[in-house]
């Protein structure tokens, strides 16, 4: 596996606060990674920084040549929380989904049949392909997930960063989505996934990042990461009442 | 039936009001869903007041009224965007601000006025005598202007209301959508601004994108059923304003609520939840 994405140095200021302190991190391709840490600890502002939609000071290199798709514009998706999207509007599932192509969407076009057909796959892809004309307002947590998921990699990405994916679902569909996630790997599709589920973590990711008060506390195989010894300086140097 | 239907569209300012009722039908539903949507109603209220601020400055100047409040729409669309994009202010904020200053600045307006305060009036509550040719002219090229930005910006109003952070990572302009929105509910808000006046102009905005959107499951057939609404309303409105003397703005606006209290009423809603019974077991024990 060769690196893919190397962050160097983030920062990022909240007024005094610093969300983000000298962060540095590569992902290589084909790789899943866990990001773990206390509420409050910058999981999500990292995520953000890395997908371009939060300014920080340092720098974010995606290495191109690893880009297997031309254009190359789009080698970062980003799956935010099931909370940014308006579920009660009236889209399908495919619609939906097709969102993830307006980089591919020639400005004032429609999509093309070769879009739809790409939207579709990534749904079969994920095994919900016959939810494509169902609205999104229909969909159970886990189906919303999948179609989230569908969408980044309708864009067709080389690093795929998700924020809590598993937040508010049940056993299986939690067991499902990380198999599905651990799956992409095999595409080369480097994987940065937030939780808060160590025992997740832990079984199925086998490298680990760990946050605490924005900077980074630990970074390896997710057995030393999340040891009792690795956890405990997770929790001493969290912020009092995270 | 006929003759009421009809009789009424052999004077000329009918025609003319009529024309104005159905651009109007069909540019402010296109506009209205996404708002909608988009939980932006109080926008299009607050630009509805302040256009006032654009049609007492033109009256003040002897410039066409249509035009000053087509420029008080975009100022606010873009003081809103700053106040958003670059101070950070929650949208709704940033629209009361803007919108209330504007509101009071054409209040200050008006108290200069010396011409004939009637002429704000129509503006305010409209008044389909005075809608002239030129008036339906420049409506129909702003409805032109909404259906086919409406048509063009389809893929990316859907992105950007469905998921608007998600949209910026695949590089759309949210920032731009969003303004170009404001620009739009503008041009609506101009174009009723002499059939049904400013304030009954957002209910064509709002209302039928509300029945539609109980009517219908998926965009484009909210966008069509809107349109629909927005005309039969705007018609049987003019019609009913005709036939019972009543100001034409509030007889259209009443159309679109009867029309979206018919669709609420025509939902099918969950039935009650089942009633649970404690039954008493303490015979059988």
């Amino acid at each position: 596996m060769s690196d893919l994405l190397e962050a160097r140095g983030l920062s990022v200021d909240h007024g005094r606060r610093a969300a983000l302190q000298d962060v540095s991190l590569t992902l290589r391709s084909g790789e899943a990674v866990a990001l773990v840490g206390l509420n409050g600890a910058g999981k999500s502002t990292l995520l953000r920084v890395l997908a371009g939609l939060q300014a920080a000071r340092g720098e974010v290199v995606v290495h191109r040549s690893h880009c297997h798709h031309q254009p190359c514009s789009a080698p970062i998706a980003h799956v935010g929380q099931r909370s940014t999207a308006r579920w009660d509007l009236p889209v399908t599932v495919l619609e939906a989904v097709l969102t993830g192509r307006h980089r591919f969407r020639r400005r004032g076009r429609r999509f093309t049949a070769a879009d739809r057909s790409a939207a579709l796959a990534c749904l079969e892809q994920l095994g919900i392909a016959e939810l494509a004309d169902r609205p999104v307002g229909q969909l159970s947590g886990g189906q919303a997930q999948r179609v989230l998921l569908a969408r980044a990699l309708a864009q067709e990405p080389l690093v795929l960063l998700l924020d809590e994916p598993l937040a508010g679902l049940d056993a299986p569909a939690s067991a499902a989505l990380v198999q599905t996630l651990l799956e992409l790997r095999a595409t080369g599709l480097a994987v940065l996934c937030a939780l808060h589920e160590l025992d997740v973590a832990r079984a199925a990711f086998p490298r680990t990042l760990a946050l605490a008060q924005g900077r980074l506390v630990g970074d390896g195989p997710s057995a030393d990461v999340l040891s009792p010894l690795g956890l405990e300086r997770l929790v001493c140097l969290a912020p009092v009442g995270a | 039936m006929t003759t009421w239907l009809l009789d009424p569209f052999q004077a000329d300012f009918m025609v003319r009001a009529g024309l104005g009722v159905l651009l109007l039908g069909v540019a402010a539903p296109l506009c209205g869903c996404w708002v909608v949507q988009r939980r932006l109603v109080y926008l299009s209220d607050a630009m509805s007041h302040a256009v006032l601020a654009g049609v007492a400055g033109a009256a003040l100047v002897g410039a066409s009224l249509l035009v000053g409040a087509f420029v008080a729409a975009v100022v606010m669309a873009l003081v809103v965007a700053a106040l958003v994009l670059r101070a950070g202010l929650a949208e709704d904020a940033a629209i009361g601000v803007s919108g209330q200053a504007l509101f009071a600045v054409g209040l200050v307006g008006v108290s200069f006025q010396r011409n004939d305060p009637r002429a704000l009036s129509h503006v305010l509550f409209g008044s389909p005598l005075t809608t002239t040719w030129a008036d339906v002219a420049l409506q129909a090229v702003l409805a032109a202007v909404v259906v086919v930005a409406s048509y063009v910006l389809l893929p990316v109003l859907v992105a950007t209301t469905f998921d608007g952070v998600h949209a910026r990572t695949v590089g759309i302009r949210v920032g731009l959508v969003d303004t170009l929105l404001v620009v739009g509910l503008g041009l609506v808000v101009v174009i009723g601004l002499t059939t049904v006046g400013v304030l009954m102009a957002v209910s064509m905005l709002v209302m039928p994108a509300v029945a539609a959107r109980l009517m219908a499951s998926a965009t484009t057939r909210m966008l069509g059923a809107s349109v629909a609404l927005g005309t039969s309303a705007g018609v049987v409105g003019l019609l009913l304003s005709y036939h019972l003397a009543i100001p034409t703005g509030p007889a259209v606006a009443l159309v679109a609520a009867a029309q979206v209290l018919l669709a609420a009423a025509a939902r099918r809603t969950p039935r009650a939840l089942q009633r649970t019974v404690v039954a008493d077991l303490s015979a059988h024990a």
